[in-house]
Order: C-alpha cells, then structure tokens, then sequence
C-alpha cells in the first residue's frame, strides 16, 4: 500500500489549487470560529522611573523653562511612549521646570527611551548654553509584562491559556471539578494548582526524582487516572500518585499511552532519545510495531481505530490494524487528535514542518475521511514555538506548549475545536 | 566562613538546583514542529588559528573567537549567561559572597564527571582556575570552592562563565573536560573531530560528532561549502550581505569592536585635540555601508547599544567641517602612521579610507602595516554578555588602565549600575586612546539540513542543539 496517498494534498497552501481535498472541504459546512485566548496586555507602571529622571533632570537645571524632546528607541510601542511623555512632563512640572517652545527654553532636554539586555534605559541630554550637553541616566528591569502588550493575531481554533512559567513546561493536564485543578510538568515536578477567585493558586509541588541525565529535547506526559489522581510520562522514569497527594517515581521502560482510544494503545519510548521507538502494545489490531515515530493520534472508526504515526524520518505512517500506509509530508513531528463532534466527529490537530527556522510555529487542523488527510481553514499562527502537543484525557482537547523566546516563558494552552452552525 | 557575614544569593540549594535545571531546558528549546533528530555529523570550518584547546592559554589572542567557539564544546564553566546576560548554574550550583564581594563560595554540582570518567571534585576546580587566573587565592572546601579577591568583584558569577575560565582537567598534557563532547582526533592548528557524550550531565547532543577544519580562510570555506563539503562556514564580514548558495546566513548581534588604538597616551592638550579631529573626520557610516557592506553599526562606544542601552549617546557623526576648524586652530603639526593586519583583506581598505577623511580634515595620517605604528586598527570580540565583563576585559586588551580610568573600574565594580556603567566607559573615552569605529557581526552561512543552530551574543555556537535533518525518502 505504500506511495499511494498523494502527498500533495498535504500540501495546499495555495487556496486557487484545484485539489480534491477542497472540493471535499465544500462538504463540510463548518468553519471554524476564532476565539483569541490571549489575556488582556497589562499596563506597567512608569511613575517610578519617570519621578527618578524627572528629579535628575531637575538636579542639572534647577527650576525654568526647558523645551523637551523624546525619542523611543526601544521595543516600547508608540502608545507607551506618550504615556511615559506625557508623565516625565508631569513630574517635570512638579519640579518646576516648564515646557515652552525651544526658542523661549534656558534647557534643552532630549529623552531617549532605550534598552539594554536586561533593562529599560531612559537617557536625558541636557543642553544648557554652550555647555557640553549633561548625560542623566536611569534604568528600570525589563519584565515580561512591559514587553506584552502587542495586538494578537487571527487564530482558528479556540486555546485558552492554562499557564505560564520561565521554565519548560512538558505537559498539563486540567481536572474539572470544584475546585478545578490544574496539573503542570516539568523536569523537576508536577505542579498543581487550584482555581481559587478566579486565579490559579499553586497548592502543591511533588518532586520527580530520577538518577540519570535527561536527554535533550526532554519530553513527558501526564495522565489523569479514575482510580488514582495522576501518572507521568518521563524518559525512563514513571510517577504516580498514592495516597493523599505524593508522587512516586521510580525508572522505568514501561510503555507511555498514546491517544485516547478504546482499545487504548501504549508505545515504548527511548530513554535517551527524544521518540518512540516503533513498539507497541498490545498493538493495532495484529501490527505491533511501527517505525520509530514522535507521536501518533488514534481517529475511531465504525470498527477499527486508525493510528496516524509521523516518524522520525519526516513521514506520516496510519496503520489499521493490517496495513501500514505511508507518505511524505509537510507536516511537524507534532499531533494530536481531538474529538469535536464536528465534520466527521474527531479531528487531527498537526503541526507544520519548520523550512527556515522561523520564530513562529502554527497549527494546522485536518480531516480524515478516509485514509486522506486533507486541511480545514487556515493554518493558525502561534507567537513562539510549540514545544510539546499531547491529547488531554477525555479526548475532546489537546493541550499545547508554546516557548515564546521573546518573553522567556513557556505557555500552555488548552485546544478545543468548535463548530460554526 | 561567619555565615551571618555572607549574602545568599541563592535562597537554597535545592531551589537552585530547580532553578538550574530550568535555565538548561530554557536554553535547549526544541520545537515540536519538527522534532530534533539525533545523529550525524556536523562539518565546520572556522578561520582563527588554534594552536591549542586549552581556553586559558592567552598567549592565542588572535584565536580568541575560534577558542571561544570550541572551548564550550570541549569544557563547561562555573556559571553560564542567560540571554539577559545573567549567570546561571552550570557546574556551580549556588554561589554566595561576604558582603564585601572580595570572598565568594561556589557550590559545585555533585556527580559531574570528566569525559575519562574521573569525578568533578573541588580541587580539581580549584586547580583549573589558578590556572586561568593565577591572581586569584582559589581553594577547594568540601564540596565548594572559595575564590578570594584583593578587590570588590561582584561581577564574579557572570566572570566564571567565561570561556577562559573553563574546568579543565590537566594531566600529562592532556586537557579533560566535561563539555557535551570529547576530542576525538586533535590535529593541532588543522583539524578538531569531536564525539558525543552519551553520558553528558546537561543531556546528550544530536549530533554524533564534529568534524572542524581550523585556519582555513573565508574563501577557502566558501568553496568548500558550496561543493557541499561543509555544513557550515564562517563568513567574512564583506561576505556575509551576500547570498549564499545552497544555503542561508546567521548573523550575530554586533559583537566585535573595530577601533583605532593608540600606542601611548594623550602627550599634549595639542594632541588631544587632534585625536578628537580624527574621530569626528571619519565617516563610520560610510566605512559600513560601502567598505563592510554593511556588517556592523556606526561605533560612538566601546561596547555595542544592545549591551547597554546607552550607546547612542557617544557621537559617532562625521563633522569634516569641525575637524577642520579643530586641526587648523593646532600649531602642532604630527604625521600619523595607522598599522592593520596585512592578512585582513578588509582592514587594508578600511584603513585606507580612514586616511582619506583624515586628509579631508588636514590630518597627515598614512597607513603603514609594518610593526610599530602609531595608531592601530584592532578588531576585538566582546567576550561576555555582561556589559561590565566585557567593558573590563575591553580595558585590559586596548590597554586602558590609565590612573583615571583605574579609579572608575573600582567604582565599576561596586556599583554596577547602568548609569555608572555609562560614567566608567566615559572616562575610557575620554584618554583619547581609542576611537570606537564600528560594532560588527559576525555571520555564519549553514546548510539547509542544519537546524536548531544558534550563535549567543558573544558569538560562542550552542553546537549541542544543532541537528541534522534527515535526507527525505
């Protein structure tokens, strides 16, 4: 069976190529709506810094009448500029120092807002006369906060943040009850949280103990369970909970659950290395093996599950339970299956292949019909780069890492799929 | 050691080995739009001469870029920058000073081993790094290591994650280390193979091996590469706005300082002048644009805007017209001879151009490559991403160590402000030693199956992350 998928249906980026998976995309009456997750830009506070220069300022020119200019010459945007303006004329006020016309000004002052690695550097030049020009400085940290505050792009999928931290995050997993629970993973413990007023509130760290060095490119998974509260997935290691709330960790090669799928599916992972080595219990139908592969989504059918696999080698696998069909694609080494009720009822969120090392991953969603993957609306763009995508326990989201180098954090987002009636 | 005496900069062990562990997975990024791929081999080539791999020979001043570039592969250092700058744990653990930051105890990570299988231990740290820095009272404590300094030296951490301070191993002529990879095949000044540590503490590379080709010029590289014999080559900075064949191009933040340094000090107000004439003769943007094809930005400082902030506040325009009406006001008539480095193509045009705005402004200034001149044209990488660091290590090379400035690096290095650090670099400035010219980049072009590359500011490569894409069925 292999080369008989045409792999350029993976392909259609172009939206006036006349394929078949557009013809068939017509079918569907759906589109998928677009929901922006991201919270609200928060807004920093600059009296601080302003009253610090303002008083340097007025320390070189005591009280008079200056002419001030501001030139912004770091990732502030427009906005915050004048706002840092029209604060600095305030204070400068206060100190006694009035704005007038540069013809009419004893001072001269030319602000420059700039930057460094880790600050914000506000530099005030000071021309008094035929004087050599004073050189006032002062410099406030860079937090992530200030750095937010840009305009969020269109998305095709509903995500909402669950978390974000400075450190990896590997996997969450969220617990709807009363309280609502959060679950975080990382390289050294799994986090939980508790929605209290509205805010996510840490109630407990359990550690991960392990002997061996991590592999680079560490990946791990958590698994909310029925009978105990939860498992993680880590490179040789396996955790879980006991009683009360305390994590167990021990090595271990036992098998990692893929998907969510009735039969489920388990598949041994390499333990210094970054992927699945291709075995898998108890198997797909009578395939117990696949070639080695960084994740697989399970889409139910009437009588048998399909597996999808993207190998270590580029390609995209789907086994049936007798055949192994393969194909070369465009897409990532990520996906994850989410069952929404629309279309055909489950779908495959699947990340795309990185040509040029761009910043920015996204998020493409696709039906499978029958053994042809064929893509739904655009692709969705992600500010940063998706580290990890696993599928959450009850099948119907995904949950998504996202490292956004330009802030330093890492996020996780739930995804959920939603239909347009 | 009075514990009340000391300052914690850790708030405990455990939180920093945490903390160190999340700093590592925050400089290993992988993505999962195409997982990395282990195996392979990587082919590089850099231009600087290598006579050695130990980091702290200083004799190799113009290898300094090559041994910064493979020093990291071979070794590891206390402490690690971030991308603020700021160091972090990497065979240090926890670091804490008394309050006078003369005396700092550094916790070593436990079960870290050299790549021959001996254990990390305090001596051996302690002995690397009198090595490196035979000024400094270094001795092992348990599982610590105390550094002693006659001065304040706060800066200390971000002092540690330089290459020249690397833990290296000395055993019969042999250098150890604990890096991501072992020398395999050293063939000294010519050729480097490096493998893969399968047991390496911060995580195995992708790659299998290196294979590094040493001295060989740019055009030499580019040939090679373009025959798809390399998989990534160094790019001369009048090379590097070019396109590349086969492949693209990975520039750097500006992290070399090409500058005119002077042989000795300012003799007379006259000659203080006629430096300042000079500066503001030459047209940098000019020098950039069309001689350097615009690798690098118009220099007014020493250290480059994104380190500081505060750049833009030294000039760095051309004013002919000043620095006419500046030398005709000087009775004192001087002729000038500006030495370059013959085997720097670019420096010759450089250097030249340098004298044709001289001569616009009536400065009698004649290049001359031969030993002895009185100005010189130097290119010099920033060594750190600390701004204080690299301001440090940029007075000890241009030889700035002037009573003047002496007294501003004591106040540098106990005030580490930003505003300071402007007043300090000022104070360098103004000895008219040195006319900053420009702040450039340093390009590399790579092979299309080469991922995950990433060059730091100080222009070390992060060669653990880089993988290798498969050949597509």
């Amino acid at each position: 069976m292999r080369g008989k998928m045409q792999p350029t249906v993976y392909n259609s980026r172009n939206p006036r190529m006349p394929s078949r998976p557009i013809r068939r995309s017509l079918l569907f009456s759906f589109l998928l709506i677009i929901v922006s997750g991201w919270a609200a830009a928060q807004t920093p506070n600059w009296h601080v810094p302003e009253q610090q220069l303002a008083d340097k300022i007025s320390a070189v020119t005591g009280p008079g009448a200056i002419s001030l200019e501001l030139a912004n010459r770091s990732s502030l945007t427009r906005t915050q500029a004048e706002e840092i303006h029209r604060g600095l004329l305030q204070e400068l006020s206060s100190l006694g120092l009035r704005s007038v016309a540069p013809e009419e000004a004893a001072a001269t002052i030319n602000i420059s807002l700039s930057e460094n690695l880790r600050e914000y550097v506000w530099t005030a030049e000071i021309s008094q006369g035929k004087n050599e020009p004073a050189v006032v400085i002062v410099s406030l940290p860079r937090t992530s906060a200030t750095d937010s505050g840009h305009a969020t792009p269109s998305i095709i999928l509903r995500r909402t943040l669950l978390w974000s931290q400075p450190g990896r995050i590997l996997d969450a997993a969220l617990l709807n009850g009363t309280p609502q629970r959060l679950f975080v993973l990382d390289a050294n413990s799994v986090t939980i949280y508790q929605m209290l007023a509205g805010r996510w509130q840490p109630q407990q760290a359990l550690a991960i103990s392990h002997s061996r060095p991590w592999p680079r490119d560490l990946r791990g998974r958590l698994v909310l369970r029925k009978d105990h509260l939860l498992d993680a997935y880590l490179p040789g290691v396996f955790c879980t909970t006991a009683a009360g709330i305390s994590l167990t960790c021990h090595e271990s090669d036992d098998p990692w659950p893929l998907g969510v799928a009735d039969p489920p599916l388990n598949a041994f992972f390499a333990s210094s290395r970054n992927f699945f080595t291709g075995a898998l219990t108890p198997g797909v139908g009578k395939q117990t093996s696949a070639p080695a592969f960084f994740a697989a989504a399970p889409l139910p059918r009437d009588r048998y599950t399909l597996w999808l696999f993207t190998t270590t080698d580029g390609q995209l696998h789907l086994l049936d339970g007798f055949t192994d069909q393969s194909a070369a694609t465009d897409w990532g080494s990520e996906i994850a299956s989410v069952h929404s009720g629309c279309g055909s009822g489950w779908q495959v969120l699947a990340t795309a292949q990185d040509s040029d090392d761009s910043k920015n991953d996204s998020l493409r969603i696709f039906e499978v019909p029958d053994r042809e993957p064929f893509l739904i609306g655009q692709p969705t763009e992600f500010r940063g780069e998706i580290t990890a995508l696993w599928p959450q326990t009850d099948g119907a989201s995904a949950v998504a890492v996202l490292h956004d180098s330009s802030k330093g954090e890492y996020e996780a987002y739930q995804l959920t799929l939603a239909c347009d009636q | 050691m009075k514990r009340t005496s000391l300052l914690w900069l850790a708030i405990n062990s455990l939180a920093l080995a945490g903390l160190a562990v999340a700093s590592l997975m925050i400089t290993t990024v992988a993505r999962a739009a195409t997982r990395p791929h282990y195996g392979g081999v990587l082919r590089l080539a850099i231009a600087g001469p290598v006579p050695s791999l130990d980091p702290a020979d200083a004799t190799n001043v113009s290898g300094q870029t090559a041994i910064q570039r493979i020093a990291p592969l071979l070794f590891n250092t206390l402490t690690t920058l971030d991308e603020r700058g700021e160091a972090q744990p990497s065979l240090a653990l926890a670091w804490k000073s008394d309050f006078s930051s003369q005396r700092w105890e550094l916790q070593l990570r436990p079960g870290i081993t050299f790549s021959d299988g001996t254990l990390l231990t305090a001596n051996a740290v302690a002995a690397s790094l009198r090595v490196a820095n035979p000024r400094w009272n270094v001795s092992p404590q348990g599982d610590s290591v105390i550094i002693q300094s006659d001065a304040a030296t706060p800066e200390l951490p971000a002092e540690l994650a330089l290459s020249s301070n690397s833990i290296v191993l000395r055993e019969g002529g042999k250098l150890i280390g604990s890096g991501p990879f072992t020398a395999a095949q050293w063939g000294p000044g010519k050729s480097l193979v490096l493998s893969a540590r399968d047991d390496y503490w911060a995580g195995r590379p992708f790659v299998d091996s290196v294979e590094i080709a040493i001295g060989r010029s740019p055009r030499d590289q580019m040939l090679s590469f373009e025959l798809g014999r390399l998989d990534g080559v160094e790019l001369a900075a009048e090379q590097a706005s070019g396109a590349v064949a086969g492949g693209r191009v990975v520039n750097s933040a500006p992290d070399e300082l090409l500058a005119i340094v002077f042989s000795r000090g300012v003799q007379s107000p006259e000659e203080g002048r006629l430096r300042q004439a000079l500066g503001l003769a030459i047209d940098r943007n000019l020098l950039n644009t069309v001689v350097l094809h615009s690798a690098g930005e118009p220099a007014g400082g020493l250290l480059p805007n994104w380190m500081t902030g505060y750049e833009f506040l030294f000039p760095r325009s051309p004013d002919s017209q000043r620095a006419r009406q500046i030398h005709e006001g000087i009775n004192q008539s001087s002729a000038w001879s500006l030495g370059y480095d013959q085997t720097d193509p670019a420096a010759r045009v450089i250097a030249e151009r340098i004298v044709l705005n001289a001569q616009d402004a009536g400065i009698n200034i004649r290049p001359n490559p031969a030993a002895s001149p009185d100005a010189q044209l130097v290119r010099i990488r920033l060594v750190s991403r600390d701004a204080q660091v690299a301001l440090s290590h940029l007075a000890l090379m241009l030889n700035l160590a002037t009573p003047g400035s002496q007294r501003a690096s004591s106040q540098m290095t106990s005030s580490p402000s930003t505003a300071d650090l402007y007043a300090v670099e000022n104070t360098f400035l103004q000895t008219q030693c040195v006319i900053p010219l420009l702040h450039l980049r340093t390009s590399v072009a790579l092979a299309r199956n080469v991922h995950g590359w990433s060059e730091a500011q100080d222009g070390s490569w992060n060669l653990p992350n880089v993988w290798l894409s498969p050949e597509k069925p």
